[in-house]
């Protein structure tokens, strides 16, 4: 780095002044002051950058642009609009042909919606309904239309939550309020629209096929036909269904039951299904319990379990074969071979 | 090379939308448009289109890694009606020729229908990034707990993230459905929270404390600061000493509320009632001085310098022209979460203050009770406290809320910054649950660069 001379804070201006003798008597004296003094004696004068005499960029076109946009119609997107959204597709607007949903965070992207979450109240509301009312999963989710899967996540965070606030944990509560603010929420209150599909079955590859099948015109050709006409081991859409009980009470009321008892027995049948669940797993569980020996040592678990070493397949290479096996390389030792678990209990 | 495509990460000239929640990014968003492919071949077409996705999903990882994670055959649902299921088996879809019945032309009945899907196709061509999805990063930065995918990787490679209670160090780990991950409260807090950009902020409002307070605002932010300065109080209460801590807290802010009364209300002020705040201003000086000095103050007597202040403040009344702002503020902020205003008062006090002040607050008409208990919460939960890496009181930082939306395949719960990947993300008739910018043609292009490859 070449010598810096000390104390202006507009070196190149005073440099050019020194050189050239300027009309006025006084600033040649002033400007360059020897290293030892303190740089007390000239004051700044108004110019950030130091030894350059190159013009400063241009602004260009576009960061002009950018700009303008930032101080104009930018500027209602720096804060959020508590209680609403503020996407931009408020102020995007293609043609009259191409409408925008202002709930479109993506204008050019239509078949993303930023859609409702819950909010503190309807978790609450759920974590009232499993834990302190004893409801079965499925009723839960039949009563306020909230997938079995989600009711459970909120249930489970829930309890975390409830968890750190007995430990006096501290909670992410500013952040938590100003995004739930920022986002469309459902409090799952009466008359509000379902939150989401709950019976919701996932499109097999196999009947995404067009098929002709030749039937008599006489027959009755049902979905679990049509299953077993996309293959031998599709299931039809009422073996898929996640709570098959809903079906069943409407056809219940279908068939003449009253709503409130149609319903009772949907809850009796749902917690039911739910106990014969948890049965299988516990029996499940305990059946691996009996199978494996464990021994505590000071650093290790070592959970020993009985296996057969002729079974290894038809080709002596199965992947639930254990053991070094002849001609089987090690795949984990090769280079850039991946690591990362694909699990975690 | 690295470092010379991330000098136009954010560039105005070649735009490309990113996973950031930054301004450029917004803008550079809100230019885009499926660019004239007319005049290209398939080949340009189709790279343009990938060139343009990839910017967008997942910059920051290999092709190559990409490429393995591609699925030709994206996730898709329906939604099935129990209504429908239960009256029909679906023969009369096959009724009459084959195809159904046909419906008379200006009934309104149109036949038995399976409710609950949008009457739109499928789209299943938006779903092309949908394994990228489930890499533990992105889903992070689209849970909301970091500002870009690339922080998110950070957070997790720094091991501030864990999955099902266990530390996972690894970016790319695929989520299973059911998985659950926890994010540090205090690195999203960083990440989702303004800056500290010098004490630009501070100045200003201490001057304005100096001045005249003209505006409620104002000398809302220059006690703050001063609080700031005079206690060294808010830690987190972990067990009677913290308690303690907290008090002081809350005492000093009563002790800034009745001041500001004070101020305000100077002229309209009986003198009597001046003298006794002036008087219990100074007693409460003295009781706090004592109390941080000895550390032994008992709770009882920090509650009943509470109540009595509570009581003064009532006895001062509040008019309604100085009501006004506040209740407006208090009316934004406070919105609907009366319910859970009481339980954040619990957690972030122990239970100890809360009582005392519900019981003391008893005092108070209702709006100054309402502003009262709004103020102290905000403190207890949002508190001034220079030790943090982000600006204090915490508050979303700029441009966050038009990037602020959750896609349904997780589930969050922003109060201990945890989330769920509940299942893989599926294309549902009209719905396609991958937050991607870019319009249908183009994620269709893109989809056949990939078909030729996968």
């Amino acid at each position: 780095m070449p010598p810096r001379i000390r104390g202006s804070s507009c070196q190149p201006q005073l440099l050019l002044n020194y050189l050239e003798p300027a009309p006025s008597s006084l600033t040649p004296s002033l400007t360059i002051a020897p290293r030892h003094r303190p740089a007390t004696s000239s004051a700044p004068l108004p110019c950030g950058r130091s030894f350059s005499t190159t013009p400063a960029p241009q602004v260009t076109r576009l960061r002009r642009r950018f700009n303008e946009w930032v101080e104009g119609s930018g500027e209602q997107f720096k804060e959020p609009r508590y209680g609403e959204t503020n996407y931009i597709s408020r102020t995007v607007n293609f043609s009259d042909f191409r409408p925008v949903s202002p709930d479109q965070p993506f204008p050019n992207n239509p078949n993303f919606r930023s859609e409702r979450v819950l909010s503190e109240k309807a978790r609450e509301m759920i974590w009232q309904a499993i834990m302190v009312k004893g409801m079965p999963l499925k009723a839960v989710s039949a009563q306020f239309h909230v997938d079995m899967r989600r009711v459970a996540a909120v249930v489970r965070m829930k309890e975390i939550e409830k968890k750190w606030q007995r430990e006096n944990k501290p909670l992410a509560l500013p952040y938590a309020r100003a995004v739930m603010g920022m986002l469309p929420t459902a409090d799952l209150s009466e008359g509000e629209k379902p939150f989401e599909p709950i019976n919701d079955i996932h499109v097999h590859s196999y009947t995404m096929q067009q098929l002709f099948v030749p039937t008599s015109e006489s027959r009755e050709f049902t979905r679990a036909d049509a299953a077993k006409a996309f293959g031998e081991r599709i299931l039809p859409p009422d073996a898929k269904m996640r709570i098959p009980e809903l079906v069943q009470m409407e056809r219940n009321i279908a068939a003449g039951m009253p709503p409130r008892e149609a319903t009772a027995t949907f809850i009796r049948e749902a917690a039911e299904s739910e106990k014969a669940f948890a049965d299988r797993q516990h029996s499940r569980a305990k059946a691996t319990e009996e199978r494996t020996l464990r021994v505590q040592t000071d650093r290790f678990e070592f959970r020993i379990e009985k296996i057969n070493s002729e079974d290894v397949g038809p080709t002596g290479r199965a992947r639930k074969a254990v053991g070094w096996r002849y001609g089987v390389p090690h795949m984990d030792r090769r280079r850039g071979e991946v690591k990362i678990p694909t699990r975690v209990e | 090379m690295r470092q010379r495509r991330l000098l136009r990460f954010h560039g105005l000239k070649r735009p490309r939308v990113r996973q950031t929640w930054n301004k450029y990014n917004l803008f550079n968003l809100l230019r885009l448009r499926t660019p004239i492919l007319q005049s290209k071949t398939l080949f340009q077409q189709k790279w343009v289109a990938k060139s343009l996705t990839r910017g967008y999903h997942g910059e920051h990882i290999k092709e190559y890694q990409w490429e393995r994670m591609f699925s030709r055959r994206p996730l898709s649902a329906v939604n099935m009606d129990p209504a429908y299921m239960a009256k029909h088996d679906g023969s009369e879809q096959a009724a009459g020729r084959g195809s159904g019945r046909k419906v008379r032309l200006g009934s309104k009945y149109s036949g038995p229908k399976n409710q609950g899907n949008l009457d739109a196709p499928t789209p299943y061509m938006q779903m092309i990034f949908a394994p990228m999805e489930r890499r533990l990063d992105i889903a992070i930065f689209r849970a909301l707990f970091a500002s870009s995918a690339r922080q998110a990787r950070q957070f997790v490679l720094h091991g501030f993230v864990t999955v099902n209670g266990k530390k996972m160090t690894y970016p790319g780990y695929l989520l299973n459905p059911g998985d659950m991950f926890q994010v540090d409260i205090e690195r999203v807090m960083a990440a989702t929270g303004r800056p500290k950009r010098g004490d630009r902020n501070q100045k200003a409002s201490t001057t304005a404390e100096e001045s005249e307070p003209a505006e409620a605002e104002e000398v809302e932010e220059g006690e703050a600061s001063e609080e700031a300065t005079t206690s060294e109080a808010a830690a987190e209460p972990v067990d009677a000493e913290a308690a303690k801590e907290k008090h002081l807290a809350t005492l000093n802010h009563l002790k800034e509320q009745a001041r500001k009364i004070m101020l305000v209300k100077d002229r309209f002020n009986r003198a009597k009632k001046k003298k006794a705040l002036r008087k219990y201003l100074k007693d409460l000086k003295e009781t706090m001085d004592r109390s941080r000095k000895l550390r032994n103050q008992s709770v009882a007597e920090m509650d009943e310098a509470e109540r009595e202040l509570t009581a003064i403040l009532s006895n001062l009344a509040l008019s309604s022209a100085e009501q006004a702002p506040e209740g407006k503020r208090q009316q934004q902020q406070k919105d609907k979460e009366s319910a859970e205003l009481k339980a954040g008062l619990q957690a972030a006090t122990g239970g100890t203050v809360s009582g005392s002040t519900a019981t003391s607050l008893g005092l108070l008409t209702n709006t100054q009770r309402a502003v009262l208990k709004w103020v102290i919460r905000n403190e207890l939960e949002n508190p001034h406290d220079p030790s943090k890496p982000y600006a204090t009181p915490w508050r979303p930082r700029e441009f966050m809320a038009p990037f602020a939306f959750i896609p349904r395949y997780l589930e969050v719960n922003q109060r201990i910054c945890a989330a769920v990947y509940l299942r893989h993300p599926v294309a549902r008739p009209g719905l396609s649950e991958v937050p991607t910018p870019f319009s249908p043609m183009l994620s269709q292009l893109a989809f056949n660069w990939y078909l030729r490859r996968g």
